[in-house]
């Protein structure tokens, strides 16, 4: 090759084609796809949550997408049916996440719905696991003497409270508890909702054989 | 090149300028590039074939789950033969095939002086609520607990099962439409079970005397105290309804509680506290409970009455889950689950729990659990055989019929004692 | 969906289209080149150029870069690039080491949000590829193209104000994550209005090297030429598509962003790292390459099948099937220019294995031009669904991105700088006993910190795929891994600070190597 221009405008030209099959023509098949009848968009604090879990970058280590059962034991384990699309119409930016170190948050608030769960937890996670290795997040609540009127206490075993005084959830953690219990996706998926079903076709084209060597028996 | 490199003579020297020999490609690089691309081809052609396919399919589910999730919604118009059939399979279980009844057990459906008095529209309120406590029907006494069927039957079928029960088990000229019974289902929303005869003597005119409410009185302090322990927990644990829920229905894997025997409750939360049983969260919560707390926590929710909070969410298939709860299979020796856990799933004793309309992720959770020794406190490991035995479709499959069936009243008969040396003990906290 | 069968053949079609496209383009060139050399472009390789008084007609494939003042117009801003690289190595080394130790013992660092995982972990990301891999990585293509073009850097200026641009933006986007403020996306977290100084930063180094092309003095380009010349036009386009505000939400955006990070991957550092690795091995050799016509197979694949491979990070996920089979099949199809290029490289490298011995730098390239071999051997398997649906959440991954990123680029990337240091400051390095140790140290410490999550990651994937065993298991398992993860993490932090001391001393030295040829290699 002896020409610039020539090899900028084809190198250019791959990539438009490679945006136009990733990005383009899957943004308008999701855009037609519209929102999953049954989401709700979020409240003013559970989207002030969201940007909490987005900051703390909880997204590295919990993904937002349940497998489909012929996939994986998603759903036994509580995380909830497979995803659609259409669950997501509301997320800017997206979390779906490509890391389990920690378990699936799609339907955390559908699992684990208890407030002082999810703040005790949230301030020391291995008060309740011990195996955990999930940070804990101390600076989004504050030692205090006595809790006010409205403020919301969170109950710690003796091993982890504090001597004296009470521990109180600040604001962001409140939010972000309130974003974690608004993480429901319980509702019906649409039927023809957008996701890889990849795996199920495996199992499909699989299934005949099955079939069969189930009526030899 | 002034300079000479002197050093070694396979060193080059620095004016060296790489470039590519003007070689051919070897021929096993077309050989590996033609095989990836035909098989790039061949893999692009099933998935556009097979994605036609899976979407049908999948659209089918979702009709099909979507009829589950909202019973309320189907607007069919109601068959004749229809209720003759939903009464053989919701019903006859119990008050028998012609509605017969069982002698001071279950009262008779046929020719019944309380639904002579109520119609066919007292017959969806009972259906649609449950009923329990006592109950004077044809001068013979009865104290039992009928659930709720608002979670598994549409306003259609209730409205079918109440015109067969009035018409033909009756032969009074009473029906209902499914719309009358779409609007009693929004009355009674969030309603507890007719409080027996008591409670159905202010829904229908002209009852035969009916014995006074066991529950007019007014709660005790310690149920008070259970109550708010159970909704408000404590200063360092959880309550309880922040996870089971205000009903005790449970949801995903967290159980259903109402209607379970206090004493498997209490074995529950005790083999929590010891670690016999694993669950981070409830070993903590159990940990800081008193004896008296458990008691009385058990008794609490053994008498509760809830509607069900479950349904099928695993794409089991509840025709082999159906299989599996009332007959086993024997191909894998694993017995019927109603063998030990009671007709319709409503539970045995301390060591049997109730299963009907427990929570699927719940249910195929524990099941696995059992498979793989995380779970292991059952009376002569009956349930690690049966776990092992069950395949991932066998257990979803369990899970969601038991998720589908009505879920089983409270019952207050069964409550433990509460020791009176240790509630003076214990109760400081 | 009625849209998918069309839309399935539509692809299929596409695809034949595309391959047979890229068949004819490259026979073309290659029939052209390898069967008519007295043709115009094949006889300017054998021109000597601006060189000629140089070299003399006997010695083609010779030209003096030194003489001719080409590595002078060049050494400044390759040095301003290089010593911000190695910054962002140094802090971009501690920040991950220290959010590996974070999951190892948690209560460690939790006092403040500045110091959580979730963002000691993503500095560290950014860091060391914005700060670290593409300024290195550019300080080679500064270096290389004068070079391979037989003229002076044009606009040497503005690669110094960009790298400044670059650098500020940098630490604002770094300060920026660590005090919360993110995009919220993988790869994509510096904010956007940050991002915007980026860009400008980007320009100022697009600029220069398009002004050097326009006035190079050979006709012919070569490999390394290819490769730096697509990716810094690919590099400017991902990343302003990637952060217009407002245009991407939900699923959608979840595709553009794995567009974007496999494509930094594939189109930005890949080449970066290949093109590196072809100059430098030929010319410490002092041997070509293999093929032309081979490494004509190999930019052109690369460029076609690597752009597409983005999605297989959404394998399972809510995102059309068709979609993710087509990230697959290509993924697969990236066998073809890998081979290429192992063909090319290694073949030089296998006949003259000699030149190991002799040169550190070498051995730094080498060992990273077989890291790409094996990772995109790796990284194609692993798009396969039936082992992806293993390793897709877990630690495996990790181990996957840092033997791409990590073992190839940044192994190439240090022989680089070895190599040209010398040459740019006309020093030796002081301790060049040191340049031994850092290998041994980054090769070692690589390889437990490889091992570790690959075995870890399987293991934890096979846990979470087994409905039996409680999910804490996924947990409990890998700890022992992720210590090993933090050993080797360590070691390697040792190695770049060994890196650092070695260019921070050589800084003091008085100049040395003053138009000295007859040491080649910079520690022998």
């Amino acid at each position: 090759m002896n020409r610039y221009l020539p090899l900028a405008i084809v190198s250019l030209a791959i990539l438009a084609f490679a945006t136009l099959l990733l990005v383009i023509v899957p943004g308008m098949q999701i855009a037609a796809d519209g929102v999953a009848p049954g989401l709700k968009p979020y409240t003013a604090a559970e989207a002030r949550g969201r940007a909490v879990y987005v900051s703390m970058g909880c997204l590295y280590c919990h993904s937002q997408q349940p497998r489909d059962e012929a996939q994986a034991p998603d759903g036994e384990r509580g995380w909830g049916r497979a995803s659609v699309a259409g669950d997501y119409a509301y997320d800017a930016p997206h979390q779906l996440g490509t890391m389990r170190t920690g378990p699936d948050l799609m339907n955390i608030g559908d699992r684990l719905p208890s407030q002082d769960w999810q703040l005790t937890h949230l301030y020391q996670p291995r008060a309740i696991s011990n195996w955990s290795i999930m940070p804990a997040y101390p600076f989004l609540f504050t030692h205090k003497d006595k809790a006010g009127p409205t403020d919301v206490v969170v109950k710690l075993p003796p091993a982890y409270a504090p001597k004296t005084g009470v521990i109180v959830a600040n604001q962001d953690a409140l939010d972000l508890v309130s974003y974690l219990q608004g993480m429901k996706h319980d509702y019906a998926p649409p039927g023809d909702g957008l996701r890889d079903n990849g795996y199920a076709q495996i199992d499909a084209r699989q299934m005949p054989q099955t079939d069969a060597a189930k009526a030899a028996q | 090149m002034s300079k000479k490199n002197k050093q070694d003579p396979r060193l080059p020297d620095e004016t060296f300028e790489p470039y590519e020999e003007p070689r051919l490609i070897p021929l096993p690089v077309y050989w590996i590039a033609i095989a990836l691309a035909i098989w790039g081809v061949v893999t692009l052609v099933q998935t556009s074939n097979a994605g036609h396919f899976a979407d049908k399919e999948r659209a089918a589910l979702g009709e099909k789950t979507a009829s589950v999730a909202s019973p309320a919604a189907s607007t069919a118009a109601p068959d004749t033969g229809a209720g003759k059939a939903l009464f053989a399979d919701n019903c006859s279980s119990c008050h028998g095939d012609a509605g017969e009844g069982v002698a001071d057990a279950i009262p008779p459906l046929h020719a019944s002086d309380v639904i002579k008095a109520g119609g066919a529209s007292a017959i969806s309120q009972i259906v649609m609520r449950g009923i329990g406590g006592p109950l004077i029907v044809d001068k013979a006494n009865y104290d039992g607990e009928m659930p709720s069927f608002s979670s598994v039957l549409s306003d259609t079928e209730i409205a079918a099962i109440a015109d067969y029960v009035a018409t033909d088990l009756n032969g009074m000229n009473s029906t209902v439409s499914p719309d009358q019974v779409a609007e009693i289902r929004t009355a009674s929303e969030d309603m507890d079970p007719w409080d027996g005869g008591a409670g159905l003597a202010s829904l229908i005119n002209g009852l035969p005397p009916q014995p006074a409410s066991e529950n007019a009185s007014a709660p005790s302090p310690e149920a008070t105290a259970t109550a708010s322990l159970a909704s408000q927990g404590t200063a360092n644990i959880w309550s309880c309804a922040s996870c089971h829920g205000d009903k005790g229905e449970g949801t995903q894997t967290v159980p259903r509680l109402a209607g379970l025997a206090p004493a498997y409750l209490a074995k529950q939360l005790h083999d929590f506290s010891k670690g016999t049983r694993i669950s981070d969260s409830m070993a903590y919560v159990a940990k800081s409970l008193s004896e008296t707390q458990i008691t009385e926590l058990a008794n609490y929710y053994g008498a509760m009455s809830s509607p069900s909070g479950a349904q099928p969410a695993l794409k089991g298939d509840l025709a082999r889950g159906e299989q599996l709860a009332l007959s086993g299979d024997y191909s894998k020796n694993v017995p019927a689950c109603f063998t030990c856990h009671g007709t319709s799933g409503i539970g045995v004793g301390a060591q049997f729990p109730g299963l009907a309309a427990q929570q699927p992720a719940y249910i195929a959770h524990q099941l696995a659990m059992w498979a793989g020794g995380a779970r292991h406190n059952s009376p002569l490991g009956l349930m690690a055989g049966i776990g092992k035995a069950l395949s991932d479709e066998d257990r979803r499959a369990v899970a969601d019929y038991l998720a589908s069936l009505p879920p089983a009243a409270g019952n207050a008969k069964t409550a433990l004692a509460v020791s009176p040396t240790l509630k003076e003990t214990t109760n400081v906290q | 969906m009625q849209i998918t069968p069309t839309l399935g053949l539509l692809l299929t079609l596409s695809f034949v289209v595309s391959l047979l496209a890229l068949s004819a383009l490259i026979w073309a060139i290659a029939n052209k080149q390898v069967h008519a050399p007295d043709q115009d472009d094949a006889r300017s390789i054998f021109q000597p150029g601006e060189g000629a008084e140089i070299a003399p007609p006997t010695q083609p494939h010779h030209f003096d870069t030194e003489r001719s003042g080409i590595d002078k117009s060049s050494s400044g801003p390759v040095m301003w690039l290089i010593g911000m690289g190695v910054f962002w190595l140094i802090y971009g080394s501690i920040h991950g080491l220290a959010a590996s130790l974070e999951l190892n013992l948690p209560d460690l660092m939790s006092g403040s949000a500045q110091m959580t995982f979730g963002r000691m972990r993503t500095v560290h990301l950014n860091s060391v590829i914005f700060g670290w891999s593409s300024q290195a990585g550019l300080a080679a293509i500064f270096w290389i193209i004068p070079r391979i073009f037989h003229t002076p850097l044009r606009l040497g200026w503005m690669v110094k104000l960009g790298t400044l641009i670059w650098n500020l933006a940098l630490v604002a986007g770094v300060a920026a994550i660590a005090n919360g403020w993110t995009d919220g996306l993988e790869w994509l977290e510096i904010p956007w209005q940050i991002d915007i100084a980026l860009a400008i930063g980007a320009a100022c180094f697009v600029a220069p090297l398009i002004a050097t092309t326009r006035a190079r003095t050979v006709h012919h380009i070569y490999v390394s030429g290819w490769y730096f010349l697509a990716a810094v036009l690919w590099f400017p386009v991902l990343f302003v598509i990637a952060n217009i505000p407002g245009l991407h939400w939900g699923v959608e955006q979840a595709t553009m962003n794995w567009w974007f990070a496999h494509n930094v991957l594939g189109l930005w550092l890949t080449p970066l790292g290949v093109g590196t690795a072809y100059y430098f091995i030929p010319k410490i050799i002092g041997k070509p390459i293999y093929s032309y016509a081979v490494s004509l197979v190999g930019f052109w694949a690369l460029a076609l099948f690597y752009s597409q491979v983005g999605i297989h990070h959404l394998i399972g996920g809510p995102v059309p099937t068709w979609l993710v089979t087509l990230s697959i099949v290509h993924s697969i199809m990236m066998f073809v220019p890998v081979i290429a290029v192992a063909i090319n490289q290694h073949v030089t490298v296998a006949r003259n294995m000699w030149a190991l011995k002799a040169s550190m730098p070498l051995r730094f390239i080498w060992f990273g031009a077989l890291s790409y071999t094996i990772a995109s051997f790796q990284g194609s398997i692993e798009a396969l669904r039936s082992v992806n649906t293993i390793t897709h959440f877990t630690q495996y991954t990790i181990g996957h991105a840092h033997l791409g990123a990590y073992a190839f680029v940044s192994l190439v990337l240090f022989g680089a700088i070895y190599q040209i240091v010398p040459r740019a400051t006309g020093k030796y390095f002081p301790f060049p006993r040191l340049i031994g140790w850092h290998f041994w140290l980054v090769v070692v410490g690589f390889a437990i910190y490889f091992f570790s999550l690959t075995i870890g990651g399987v293991l934890q994937g096979l846990a979470m795929m087994d409905a039996t065993r409680p999910f804490a298991d996924s947990v409990t398992l890998l700890k022992p891994y992720l210590e090993g993860r933090s050993l080797g993490g360590g070691l390697m932090t040792l190695g770049h600070i060994l890196l650092a001391v070695n260019l921070i001393a050589l800084a003091f030295t008085k100049r040395t190597r003053d138009l000295e040829t007859e040491t080649m290699v910079a520690a022998q």
